[in-house]
């Protein structure tokens, strides 16, 4: 059945084929639309570099007008992301705009990677090393960077 | 109905908390209900004096009501339904809508506005003007399935919200002396405008009439001193009004005259 949320989808996948974003990538699940998979690359010069971290992304009926609930399912150590995968990120909550798409949602998610926010911690341990001890914050990464090739 | 700002929330207990309540408001008022007598509301407030009497005088001006579902939307979406209802009974009116929401589409995109989303959001809002007249013209009661579909209906809130938001931020020297607390124009529009279920106001409601060129007439509803009628506002100022919507505190639904 098609519905706005099932359209929309369609296009976010379209869009995100034609005039993929460098550096991440996405698409539907074999049977499902409403469940993507999808990988980050860790961007240049940051510690997260030469990462492929997967992700899921879990949109509802209500996609574009509610947020979907992204999770990353490689292991990660960053000051904004639960020990669940799940990510604390503004336009995934209360920031959320109908104008954002798969392909807005991956980029930022990519940026947050570049530019973790230490003020509000999702894994206190990733923002105090962020804070205060930068170079075992890096090494903490780097071990999730070589487990992301295993996954 | 005042909601907490969803800004200040970030605990995910609340925010659950916060989404079953939208499921049970959903469960018990349809997005647009019927016309119904404006009298009903009298049961309402049948131990309120102020209400009452208020209430009564409006009754000599007003005649019916539809209520709009309360979940932050019923700005937008009553303005829409309203709107979109007269036009079914204006041809030219119409024909001079369509034009305006035409231009609407190139005007955002120059403002920044994303192009691929928004065309998404354009264009399922054209489609439901398009039919608003000329030969393949909806009746009234399509209307109302098309506002009562969840799926349609937020579309065509969604693109009155960036309507508004393009609105506010091209004249934002004019709107920016209604802005409290030193947010920036862009800020205010993100996190008050353009998410869906935020509510609205008198900004909202100028920037909206303006850029549509549809005036609003605004009755306001609510426990201040009996004055002789309750007190109107019309947005932008000096408009006809063209759609009327009633204030309760929180919320508005549709007036007819």
């Amino acid at each position: 059945m098609s519905t706005p949320a099932r359209r929309r989808l369609m296009r976010d996948f379209k869009r995100l084929q034609e005039d993929p974003p460098a550096g991440v990538s996405g698409a539907p699940t074999d049977n499902n639309i409403m469940i993507w998979n999808a990988v980050i690359f860790g961007p240049h010069d940051t510690p997260f570099e030469d990462g492929t971290f997967k992700l899921t992304i879990e949109f509802t009926e209500e996609y574009p007008n509610k947020p979907p609930t992204v999770r990353f399912v490689s292991k990660m150590f960053h000051p904004n992301v639960y020990a669940d995968g799940g990510i604390c990120l503004d336009i995934l909550q209360n920031r959320w705009s109908p104008t954002y798409d798969v392909s807005a949602i991956l980029t930022s998610i990519q940026s947050l990677l570049s530019d973790p926010n230490p003020n509000s911690p999702a894994n206190s341990m990733a923002a105090q090393l962020y804070k205060e001890n930068r170079r075992e914050y890096e090494k903490r990464v780097k071990a999730c960077v070589e487990q992301s090739w295993m996954d | 109905m005042e909601m907490v700002p969803e800004t200040e929330i970030q605990d995910e207990g609340i925010l659950k908390q916060q989404r079953e309540i939208e499921k049970e408001v959903a469960e018990i008022h349809p997005l647009v209900g019927n016309k119904q007598p404006l009298t009903c509301l009298l049961k309402e407030y049948m131990d309120d004096p102020i209400y009452t009497n208020k209430l009564t005088k409006l009754a000599g001006v007003y005649q019916s009501i539809r209520r709009v579902r309360p979940d932050g939307n019923c700005f937008f979406r009553g303005f829409g339904f309203s709107y979109f209802e007269r036009l079914l009974d204006n041809e030219e009116e119409w024909k001079t809508f369509q034009a305006i929401v035409m231009g609407t589409k190139d005007q955002l995109i120059s403002q920044g506005f994303p192009k691929f989303t928004l065309e998404d959001f354009f264009d399922s809002f054209m489609e439901v003007v398009n039919r608003l007249g000329g030969e393949g013209k909806m009746d009234a009661e399509e209307l109302s399935r098309i506002f009562n579909d969840a799926g349609t209906s937020d579309y065509l809130v969604v693109y009155l919200r960036l309507v508004t938001s393009g609105q506010l931020q091209k004249e934002e020297d004019f709107y920016q002396n209604f802005l409290e607390g030193g947010k920036s124009m862009r800020e205010f529009c993100q996190q008050e405008v353009e998410p869906m279920y935020r509510e609205s106001d008198h900004m909202h409601a100028i920037a909206l009439g303006s850029a549509l060129k549809v005036g609003i007439r605004v009755v306001y509803l609510d426990r201040g001193e009996i004055t002789t009628s309750p007190p109107e506002h019309d947005f932008p100022e000096d408009c006809t009004p063209s759609v009327y919507l009633l204030y309760r505190p929180g919320h508005y639904d549709i007036l007819y005259k």
